[in-house]
Formats: C-alpha cells, sequence, structure tokens
C-alpha cells in the first residue's frame, strides 16, 4: 500500500498540469505532513529514551536479584551441609575442602564450569543425612558395632530422601550426591551397591573427595593420615572403591587439591598436629 | 455496510468498526510489522463509512495503551479523515482513553487533540 507521503509525491509529479491554487494546497499539506513527521520523530526519540532507560533499569534489578537468589541458595546449601557436618563434631572447612576437590574432579573429567561450580555448592551437602543419627553412633569415640553401622548408613537415603522432592536442579544433584557417596565402584559400597559407571558421577567424585578429607583429618575415632598412606590406599582402592579414572585424575591433579586443603586447613590442626578434633 | 471485526493479536489492536452502532473502538498495543498493510483496509473502511450519505453522529473510541511511529502517523492520518468528514457535516466525538500511569498514551492524545482542533476530542482517564 502507498503511504501518505507516497500520494504527496505522486499529486507533486502530476503537479505541471495544474493551477496555482492547486499548487498551493498541495505546499501546504506538504508542509502540515512534514511537520507532522517531524514532531512524530521527537516523540519517538523522547518515549525511547525513557523506555532504554527504564529498560537498563529493570536489568540491573534483575541482575541484583539473580545475584541475590544465587548467593541466598548458595549460603542456605552450604549452611545445611555445614550442619550435617556440625552433628558429627567435623568443621565447617570440611564441606568447604570437599567442595573444592570435588570442583577439580569435576572439571578435570570434562564437566564444564557451571556443572563443576554446581558440584561444588552441592557436594557440601553429602552428610545431611546425618541430622537423622543419634549422637550416641554419630560421636561414638569406637568403632561401630554392626546394628549402629547400620544405623549409621541410612544417613545416605534419608539425605536424599530430604532432598529429593525438590525441583531446584542444584538440589536435585544434592540428592544424587548425599544417595551415591558411599557407593563403592566394585558394587560393595551402600545404600544400595551400586557398580561402575551405575553410580552417578557426581557421587563417584563426591566419594574420592570426602574420603580423601576424612583420612587427612583427624576424627573422633581417629587421627588423621600421613598424606603417603592415603595415596597409597588410593592406588590400592582404584577400581575397587574409587573409580579408576577418576583416582588418575586425582594423582594428576593432586598439587591443586593440596592447594584447598592448605587454604581449608583446620585451626586446630595447625596448633597441634596430634590433636584430636574434639 | 459490512461491520469489520479484528482480533487483537501480540503487536496489534482489537478493532471494531461497527457501522450499526456508529461506533469505531481500537484498544491494546499498536506496532505491527507492517504498519501501513494492517492499517489500510480498516482506513479503507472508514473512508467508505463516511463516504456514505447517511448523516449520523459517531463515536470513535481509542484505548491505545502503546504505538509506535508509523501507528502515529496512521493515527494522523485517520484524524484527517474524520476532520473531513466533520467539515461534511457528519457528526464525530474522539474518546482517547488513557490510563493515569500511561504518560505517553496522555501525551499522544493532547498532541492529536491539539492538532484536530475541529474535531471533537475528548481526554478519558481511566
Amino acid at each position: 500500500m502507498k503511504s501518505s507521503q507516497d500520494h504527496l509525491i505522486d499529486e507533486l509529479q502530476n503537479f505541471m498540469d495544474g493551477d496555482l491554487e492547486r499548487f498551493q494546497a498541495l505546499g501546504k499539506k506538504i508542509i502540515k505532513d512534514f511537520k507532522r513527521q517531524q514532531r512524530i520523530m521527537e516523540q519517538s526519540d523522547r518515549r525511547q529514551r525513557q523506555e532504554y532507560d527504564q529498560l537498563q533499569e529493570k536489568l540491573l534489578e534483575v541482575k541484583a536479584l539473580n545475584l541475590e537468589i544465587e548467593e541466598t541458595q548458595k549460603e542456605v546449601v552450604f549452611t545445611m551441609g555445614a550442619i550435617g557436618e556440625s552433628r558429627s563434631k567435623e568443621t565447617g572447612n570440611h564441606v568447604k575442602r570437599v567442595a573444592g576437590y570435588s570442583k577439580i574432579l569435576a572439571l578435570a573429567s570434562g564437566m564444564d564450569e557451571t556443572e563443576a561450580e554446581m558440584l561444588k555448592q552441592a557436594s557440601p551437602m553429602h552428610d545431611i543425612g546425618k541430622v537423622t543419627i543419634p549422637d550416641a553412633i554419630l560421636n561414638k569415640p569406637g568403632k561401630l558395632d554392626a546394628q549402629e553401622f547400620e544405623k549409621m548408613k541410612e544417613h545416605a537415603v534419608l539425605g536424599y530422601e530430604m532432598l529429593k522432592h525438590s525441583n531446584r536442579a542444584l538440589l536435585q544433584m544434592a540428592a544424587t550426591v548425599a544417595h551415591e557417596h558411599h557407593e563403592k565402584y566394585d558394587g560393595s559400597g551402600y545404600p544400595r551397591g551400586l557398580k561402575g559407571e551405575a553410580i552417578h558421577i557426581y557421587g563417584r567424585i563426591t566419594a574420592i573427595a570426602d574420603v580423601f578429607d576424612a583420612l587427612g583429618s583427624n576424627r573422633i575415632y581417629k587421627k588423621a593420615w600421613e598424606d603417603e598412606r592415603i595415596f597409597a590406599l588410593f592406588r590400592s582402592e582404584r577400581g575397587k572403591h574409587f573409580d579408576p579414572v577418576l583416582v588418575d585424575l586425582f594423582f594428576n591433579h593432586i598439587n591443586e587439591i593440596l592447594l584447598v586443603r592448605d587454604a581449608y586447613r583446620d585451626i586446630f590442626n595447625q596448633s597441634n598436629q596430634s590433636g584430636t578434633a574434639l | 455496510m459490512e461491520n469489520l471485526h479484528i482480533e487483537a493479536t501480540k503487536y496489534t489492536p482489537e478493532i471494531d468498526l461497527n457501522a450499526e452502532k456508529n461506533m469505531l473502538h481500537f484498544s491494546g498495543k499498536s506496532y505491527p510489522e507492517n504498519t501501513f498493510d494492517f492499517y489500510q483496509p480498516i482506513i479503507a473502511w472508514i473512508s467508505a463509512y463516511f463516504q456514505e450519505e447517511t448523516k449520523r453522529e459517531t463515536v470513535v473510541e481509542m484505548d491505545i495503551i502503546y504505538f509506535n511511529s508509523s501507528s502515529s502517523k496512521l493515527f494522523f492520518d485517520l484524524f484527517d479523515i474524520l476532520e473531513e468528514a466533520r467539515q461534511n457535516g457528519q457528526k464525530i466525538t474522539v474518546h482517547w482513553l488513557y490510563d493515569a500511569e500511561n504518560e505517553n498514551a496522555l501525551e499522544a492524545g493532547e498532541d492529536f487533540k491539539e492538532d484536530f482542533e475541529s474535531l471533537d476530542f475528548e481526554l478519558i482517564e481511566k
């Protein structure tokens, strides 16, 4: 369809045949139309500026809100993990270290930064199910008897039950980690006795991170192991307790892993290497 | 003549041109991909409506909450037709509806009102 300006142009082209009166009328129309166009343009510019300002303002708001949500989520998740740990008198640094090791192994195993960062945030919740385990079992200085050990083992399923109802990807991941971090590669773990790659990669990674940190820390029932003793165990458990590929990646990235351990070293370990966690 | 009804879309307003009730109604947003094509049948209908000999009292109701520059130009063209019809003896009232919070809609209404002095142009807060 021709616009009104096209019509004006047509009329102008036909003007040669017209008279002066017609020309003046046409001239007035053209001038009026030009002025209108100019006004429309000015209005449009003004509105565009307003809209763009508003858009930027809203964008900043959305960004701030997103950050707030992410930070809140991280904090809640971390606190939940710390609650789980505090029940067994372990330090908040344990969950920080496990988180750090998990991310290193996640990246090494080929996960992208987003997924690896998610695993870093989800892995501290692996022991959240411990909140349901009685103190007498959790803090028993000696070895657990068979019945006590069965009770203790429930924490994997209970943690999973607590987290599985969430639709949030992070909590879904945490549910998997809680459920599978005590599974062993050769199928001898609990609660389901899953074998090999039937154990989710999140569970296989957290298993290594958790055991490495637990062995290297003083606990109520044992003193920290020397690194060489831990490494020897990891080598012997390659393909048994642990995913063999992940054990290789663990040794390939041992320097990064030790940096994380140093950054979150337990305070009492620094002042008294032979002390207990109590 | 046949009434013309066009349903609203994401980019175009609901339009109801009713020759029995003598009511021309526009409501919603107007930023079509091709504004001139979209409004061509509407402008054609309205021109035909006012070319009929019948003298009537027509109400044009504009409840447009957002529109692009080309739509603005089309509304000027529409009001030109109304003004011409008015000069030919038609009685026409324009109701320009706006939301108190929508400054742009009010400003645009004021602008049209100022430009078409001979039209009976009422700004009505919703």
